[in-house]
């Protein structure tokens, strides 16, 4: 009887220590990473009949449980991914936001700093010092082009690498999951007890390998099998696979996320398969904001170049040379897809600025004479049936080798086309101020008959007149007489009336009206008498005061040349804008899943983190009860004696 | 519910840190007195901070071009002056060569005194501007525009204007072609000129024809300060819309000052009131993040 007293006493002194350590290593580990607060099972030890009933055989502890609950962590999890992938996204933008925050460090600056300096010599177009000040300043264009260009190359080389990095921790967390499957399995098979640390150690990996990539856990058995992605296997019980970064087969300076399965060939994920996380941020950035940013500021750079180029070619340099390019001429960017299996090399060019856009196309062949462009930014297919083919304002053609079917081309007209602008011109003489033609009334001309608006275009350029044209006015008649017996004249009235009169054929005088003849084109205003003539004499030799060209140079500055609307700056400000506008969208979206994700974890924590003030109180417990056990056996103990000291 | 003590330090940490963010911001808003720092801050307003400060830098450059088309016109303006004033002696001349009385020898005196006003008309026509360049050769502003000959100057310049952008819609031609001003109509000056200074020196000349080229003189004389006057007039009328364009261009740029400091300066009034506002939250959670973080079971056991 007293043995059973003592006995009961020595379960329940086992009870509290084993209470007393379980809160001790709470305490211990109230701030490590992943640890679940453990409490004890303790139970009534199965009780004895003594005959009149059943007498208690004191207390046992039947397990040290973690407090978890799968669903919270699961909450946790998700919105880790989230919550990662959009403050990855969010802080790569930033760098983008922060080099446009500097107002004297974008384009801005230079292009105004360009375009003064084309005003400036308009007002002295044969001044040296004005022809090099623009020199210098359309060399700092370029220059300020190159470097934006050449930051946002330096971030996607960051990007790749830390896709890279990413995938490699990845890969880490899969393996030690597959490694702790195996070992808490083995654990519980033996002792038929969870190995909580081991246990807790393998949930912190899930919660890590969340915040790179998307992950999806299946429990099967005492295994943990993680999905990613859209199901794709990471690890399957104790077998682990792997993710890795190669080079996309259209463009080798990117990195791409494949899947690698079991030894296997890579499968390059779509943009839709790396979703959550680092990964997924990375991703994102690179294809919603990275790239279309290089490309805008690529479309500016063509627009600069073409329409800046035709200008210059409309006009006479100061030794009365035709202009030639400004800029040397951007060629659009295309790639061979990797895998295609014909020698196809293929050549672009720019065909009309205006048309531009600054999405990406994909090329494929299909055989025969189908030849199908997908433009990227609205998966718009645009099929042919020859090559060359423009789409867009871009020619396209073969400059060596043929095509197989299924062979695939990427296209990337303005991608490039920032680190590309530069000045050809190499001397200040080049610079086109002059217009090559000059119009003039005969000093002897009584009436006030007179020519304005004095344009040419590149057919006249090709051809120009050999020797002056005079217009002779026969009041007579109403005619203007003298045009080229071998061109048509278009003439436009100033209310837009157009009507064209074949070669040869008489022009009436229309005050007001615009002439349209051989590529050159002007305004006849006022009331000329008869017999008056007006010249359009070509210019020839220097003419260091004619600023014609300069002044139309100076004009496209505001003209609408970025998409056939916009004017470069405000081409410009739109980047600005849209880099703005999805850097707070992102600060907003990112603090408010931040938000959830706080909650989500205070909630897990408040479920299995520890109180210290709860473990305080739990040490109290069971040292009572540990000293109240002591005297159960301390009486158990003194009633032996008594028995004993009988006599 | 219960929390984790892991929760009651972390919940605490994350305010804290976000109001030492905004407290920063602040500050950095403060320093640089700008409200918008990077384009995320007001991507609208960043833009068109953009675009209103391209607007305003042309602005500031038509003011530039009318400072210059001014200096042209004036110096244009004043030339032509010297040329009036020189035409209107010129004329009293002719008309004191008319003189039935004169010997041969006065009439040498009086053709010395027209070869000389030729001379000074050709050297004012050759005028120079501020910057080396001829006023008056059209685009050959690098050749001198006339040459004396003997029947009076021939011209080699061009017929060429040089237009200047004064505002956004407004181009102004801010040179004179010689023709233009001196030959304008089929009327040359320097040749009705010439032909009478020849006609004065020659002992032949009958008083007959020598009448009769001055009548003739006298009239292209006539006719040509007619037509300098009125070129002097369009020079003036161009110099009075420089100068309400001037006006306009600062109306203008006082507008984009504005409209750039609405959109990008910092109201210094409510940041500093901000500031205060979140430095005493600040001092607040950071009291209470100390006291809470003190309170715990383990000091009474």
């Amino acid at each position: 009887m007293g043995s059973d007293i003592l006995n009961i006493g020595k379960s329940a002194l086992n009870a509290a220590q084993i209470g007393i350590s379980v809160t001790g290593n709470n305490i211990a580990n109230a701030s490590s990473a992943g640890y679940n607060r453990q409490v004890i099972s303790q139970s009534a030890a199965p009780s004895q009949n003594v005959g009149f009933g059943y007498l208690g055989k004191g207390a046992q502890v039947t397990s040290i449980e973690r407090v978890y609950s799968a669903l919270l962590a699961k909450q946790v999890n998700v919105s880790q991914a989230r919550s990662t992938e959009l403050t990855t996204y969010s802080s790569q933008i930033s760098s983008i936001n922060n080099m446009l925050a500097d107002s004297s460090a974008g384009l801005s600056p230079a292009l105004q700093d360009f375009f003064d300096s084309i005003q400036d010599l308009t007002n002295n177009p044969g001044s040296a010092s004005s022809r090099q000040a623009m020199l210098s300043s359309s060399e700092a264009l370029a220059s300020r082009f190159q470097s934006l260009n050449s930051r946002l190359t330096e971030m996607q080389n960051s990007v790749n690498s830390q896709l890279n990095s990413s995938t490699s921790l990845v890969n880490s967390y899969a393996q030690q999951i597959a490694s702790l499957n195996d070992s808490i399995t083995k654990a519980i098979g033996s002792t038929g007890n969870p190995p909580n640390d081991l246990m807790d150690q393998r949930d912190l990996l899930v919660s890590k390998m969340s915040s790179q990539i998307k992950t999806t856990i299946v429990q099967s058995g005492d295994s943990y099998n993680v999905f990613v992605g859209n199901g794709l296997p990471l690890v399957v019980d104790k077998e682990s696979y792997s993710l890795s970064v190669v080079n996309s087969p259209t463009d080798s300076t990117r990195l791409e996320v494949a899947y690698s399965g079991k030894g296997g060939t890579p499968i390059i994920l779509g943009e839709n398969s790396v979703t959550g996380g680092v990964l997924g941020g990375l991703i994102q950035f690179r294809n919603n904001s990275l790239d279309t940013t290089k490309n805008q500021l690529g479309q500016i750079a063509v627009s600069l170049t073409e329409t800046f180029n035709a200008q210059q070619k409309l006009g006479l340099d100061l030794n009365g040379n035709a202009g030639v390019n400004y800029f040397n001429t951007i060629t659009p960017t295309i790639r061979s897809n990797g895998n295609n299996t014909g020698n196809a090399v293929l050549a672009g060019s720019f065909t009309d600025a205006s048309a531009v856009t600054t999405s990406d196309y994909s090329l494929t062949y299909n055989g025969g004479t189908n030849y199908s462009v997908k433009r990227l930014s609205d998966g718009t297919t645009t099929n042919f049936t020859s090559m060359p083919i423009t789409i867009d304002g871009v020619s396209i053609s073969v400059s060596s080798g043929t095509m197989n079917s299924g062979d695939n081309f990427l296209i990337q007209p303005t991608a490039d086309a920032a680190r590309q602008i530069s000045v050809a011109l190499t001397g200040t003489d080049q610079i086109a101020a002059a217009s090559p033609l000059i119009a003039a009334k005969n000093s002897s001309n009584t009436g006030s008959g007179a020519i304005s608006n004095l344009t040419v275009n590149s057919a006249y350029m090709a051809s120009p007149f050999s020797s002056a044209l005079t217009l002779t006015y026969n009041s007579g008649t109403g005619n203007l007489n003298g045009f080229p017996a071998t061109e048509p004249v278009t003439v436009k009235t100033s209310s837009g009336a157009t009507t064209t009169y074949a070669a040869g054929a008489a022009v009436p005088f229309t005050a007001g009206a615009t002439y349209t003849v051989a590529g050159v084109s002007f305004t006849m205003g006022g009331t000329p008498s008869n017999g008056d003539s007006f010249t359009l004499t070509p210019s020839t030799g220097s003419s260091a005061g004619n600023n014609t060209n300069a002044l139309l140079l100076a004009k496209l500055q505001t003209a609408g040349t970025v998409s056939g609307n916009k004017s470069y700056e405000a081409a410009f400000a739109q980047i600005v804008s849209a880099v703005g506008n999805k850097t707070s969208e992102l600060q907003v979206t990112g603090a408010a899943e931040t938000t959830l994700l706080e909650q989500a974890k205070a909630e897990m924590e408040s479920n299995s983190g520890v109180n210290l003030d709860e473990e305080a109180a739990n040490l109290l417990r069971y040292q009572q009860s540990y000293q109240a056990a002591a005297k159960v056996m301390q009486i158990a103990s003194q009633m032996f004696d008594t028995l004993i000291n009988i006599r | 519910m219960r929390i984790s003590t892991n929760t009651i330090y972390q919940t605490g940490i994350n305010k804290i840190s976000s109001l030492q963010s905004d407290q920063y911001k602040l500050q950095q808003q403060v320093s640089s007195g700008k409200r918008i720092l990077t384009p995320a801050d007001d991507p609208v307003g960043a833009a068109r901070a953009l675009t209103i400060s391209q607007a305003q830098s042309i602005n500031s450059q038509y003011a530039d071009n009318r400072a210059m088309a001014s200096f042209n016109l004036n110096s244009i303006e004043s030339t032509l002056t010297s040329v009036t004033d020189l035409m209107v002696s010129a004329k009293s001349t002719l008309v004191s060569a008319g003189n039935a009385v004169l010997s041969s020898e006065e009439k040498n005196y009086i053709s010395t005194q027209l070869s000389n006003d030729l001379q000074e008309l050709i050297g004012l026509a050759n005028t120079k501007d501020g910057n080396g360049n001829y006023l008056f050769g059209g685009f050959k502003n690098t050749t001198q525009p006339y040459t004396a000959t003997t029947t009076g100057a021939t011209y080699n310049g061009d017929s060429g204007q040089m237009d200047m952008q004064v505002s956004d819609t407004r181009r102004m031609s801010t040179t004179e072609n010689g023709p233009d001003v001196f030959q304008a109509k089929g009327n040359d000056v320097f040749a009705t000129l010439s032909n009478i200074v020849d006609l004065l020196a020659n002992p032949a000349t009958t008083t007959a024809a020598l009448n009769t080229a001055l009548a003739s003189a006298n009239t292209s004389l006539d006719k040509g300060l007619d037509n300098v006057l009125t070129v002097r007039a369009a020079t003036g009328s161009k110099l009075k819309e420089i100068d309400s364009l001037d006006n306009n261009g600062d109306d203008r740029n006082l507008q984009y000052k504005a409209e750039l400091s609405d959109i990008q300066d910092l109201d210094y009034a409510q940041a500093l009131s901000d500031i205060t506002k979140q430095k005493t939250i600040l001092e607040a959670a950071q009291q209470s993040y100390v006291q809470l973080s003190g309170l715990t079971l383990f000091k009474y056991i």
